[in-house]
């Protein structure tokens, strides 16, 4: 689907979520070089150890993680075997397209809820990361990714079913 | 319940990204047991606690940068002006800067773009065959991936819970025989090509050192670093990072700043679709442990398969199925927690289990229907992918070669182990 067919606001929606997306993304990765770097430099030349660094390090690349699967939904480029495209007759492809994404948004959905739920959770029983940090602020990426990548899901077999090429 | 998992099965050869067939697979599992579900993304969480895991994504960002700037053309006019004038020379120069390239930039097919576009054109004009020169480009792009910093090394390290560092020690001596049998075979094939009219020269040598001396201490500092114990894996990815950063971005300035957000975004999608697939396994995983799976699994193998050597032989064959259908990062967060206990029984060391898994695997990316490889070749050259895949056979041939001397020779993986 070219953007000239696309509504101007969904344009708009997909630049400015595109660009969001690379701000993040290397601001979390020049944290986690700094971070990863700085402990080195104190670690050997000072002798000092942070105490926090190693998990704040080990967060970050979660939130790359999830951050870096949510970009890869937008971009198409989620691991998966591609008998489809290459073996299926033309006619067939793009219902089968229909049906495999809205399987995914269904399962990214229902991962959204759950990980809100144990997001939630957390924050009840007022877990605690980093060792004085409301673990919920970590943990809210979950159901923030998983719901981003669900509604990329829908999107993309929603367009499926409803024209565009 | 059969029929939902073959539902799930058809998914995801219909194409549904494997993550969420990973994942529904042990949402349904949990359900089934009456499980609470948030149990799916409390393991998933478990990401932030595993500690090696660092690696992954500085690595990756730091071999995605490299092959933007000029790196790819100074490791070949090096390797040239070193190897240049050895009959077959040329080939094996691709072969072991592939490798080196490889296994630096994580095996995601990479290589084939940034090197195979300066080799391919330079193999043909030597007077390689066309069907010679395609073959060795599409192989090359998964050839080091028994070398250290490479990206399949480390995941199975975290997924098997094995260090990392014996898994470096471990590739170097399967990885090399693979190099020189291949080489042997490229010194058969060109024996009768027309010598190249270049010599070795100290000039050009010396030429290509002085343009090559920010990227030669790379692999001395990381390479070295890790196998004297100096740098842990996750420390030595820290240091890649930044000096490739600063070396791309500030001494030579060969990448623009305005480009960095996407070779970010580029890096990091890749770095997100494998952590992604890691995280759901971990879910998964846990509900097949719960459910008793590898004890079932190993009570059947254990009825058919008599002895090591047998199984070693039906993994072989098992992993050449596996890779021809699924890529390497999924087949290693899946499979792998399965036959970790089973190989143990039958006494295999599992450091030597994850090189000749990596290097069966190493052959999926060349054989249809789905190798990566294959597709990438194909794509770049203009090519049509049958083409691609006859080109390639000879080299899966002296592979798989290598693959079975690997397996039943454990003392190759081994060597460097105490």
């Amino acid at each position: 689907m070219t953007r000239a067919s696309q509504p101007r606001w969904l344009a708009h929606a997909d630049t400015l979520g595109r660009w969001l997306e690379n701000l993040l993304l290397s601001v979390l990765l020049a944290g986690l070089i700094l971070l990863a770097g700085a402990q080195i430099v104190l670690r050997d030349a000072f002798s000092i150890g942070v105490s926090w660094a190693d998990g704040a390090i080990r967060l970050a690349v979660l939130w790359l993680a999830v951050l870096g699967a949510v970009a890869a939904a937008r971009d198409n480029k989620h691991i998966a075997i591609n008998f489809a495209d290459r073996l299926l007759p033309a006619p067939l492809r793009r219902p089968v397209r229909v049906i495999v994404d809205a399987f995914a948004a269904l399962v990214c959905g229902l991962l959204a809820w759950y990980s809100w739920v144990f997001v939630h959770d957390s924050a009840q029983g007022g877990d605690v990361l980093l060792n004085e940090w409301p673990a919920w602020i970590f943990q809210v990426v979950l159901p923030v990714a998983f719901a981003l990548i669900c509604y990329r899901y829908a999107l993309k077999s929603l367009r499926g079913l409803f024209g565009g090429t | 319940m059969i029929l939902l998992g073959v539902a799930l099965l058809l998914l995801a050869l219909l194409g549904a990204p494997l993550f969420t067939i990973i994942g529904g697979s042990a949402l349904l599992g949990f359900f089934r047991e009456g499980v609470n579900l948030s149990v799916v993304p409390i393991d998933f969480f478990g990401l932030a606690e595993t500690p090696v895991l660092v690696a992954i994504p500085l690595f990756t960002f730091a071999g995605f940068l490299l092959s933007e700037g000029g790196a790819p053309k100074r490791l070949v006019n090096l390797s040239q002006a070193l190897l240049g004038w050895l009959p077959g020379g040329l080939a094996m120069i691709s072969l072991a800067g592939c490798a080196l390239f490889t296994a630096f930039t994580g095996a995601s097919g990479i290589t084939i773009i940034a090197l195979g576009a300066l080799l391919y054109p330079a193999l043909t004009e030597s007077g390689y065959k066309d069907k010679f020169s395609l073959g060795l480009i599409t192989m090359s792009g998964s050839l080091g991936l028994l070398f250290a910093p490479s990206l399949p090394l480390i995941l199975y390290g975290i997924v098997a819970k094995a260090p990392i560092d014996d898994l470096f020690l471990a590739g170097i001596v399967p990885g090399t025989l693979m190099l020189i049998l291949l080489s042997i075979y490229s010194y058969w094939h060109s024996r009768r090509l027309v010598r190249p009219a270049r010599s070795a020269s100290g000039v050009g040598l010396l030429t290509a050192l002085r343009e090559a001396k920010w990227d030669l201490p790379l692999p001395v500092v990381v390479l070295g670093g890790i196998y004297s114990g100096y740098f842990a894996v996750s420390e030595a990815a820290a240091v890649t990072a930044a000096y490739v950063l600063i070396v791309e971005m500030l001494v030579l300035r060969e990448v623009a700043w305005r480009a960095l957000p996407r070779i970010v975004r580029e890096s990091m999608v890749l770095v997100g679709a494998i952590l992604i697939i890691l995280g759901m396994s971990l879910a998964s995983t846990n509900y097949m442990i719960d459910a008793q799976v590898p004890q079932h699994l190993f009570a059947y193998v254990a009825h058919v398969i008599k002895g090591p050597n047998t199984f070693l032989l039906a993994l072989l064959v098992f992993l050449l199925i596996l890779g021809a259908i699924l890529d390497i990062f999924s087949s290693i967060v899946l499979v792998v927690p399965l036959i970790l206990p089973i190989a143990h029984l039958y006494g295999i060391n599992p450091i030597h289990l994850g090189i000749v898994f990596l290097a069966a695997m190493e052959l999926g990316y060349l054989t249809p229907p789905v190798g990566l490889n294959l597709f990438i070749a194909s794509h770049r050259f203009e090519r049509d992918i049958a083409e691609v895949y006859w080109a390639t056979l000879p080299f899966l041939l002296v592979l798989l070669i290598s693959v079975v001397i690997i397996a039943y020779v454990p003392g190759l993986s081994l060597l460097f182990l105490s």
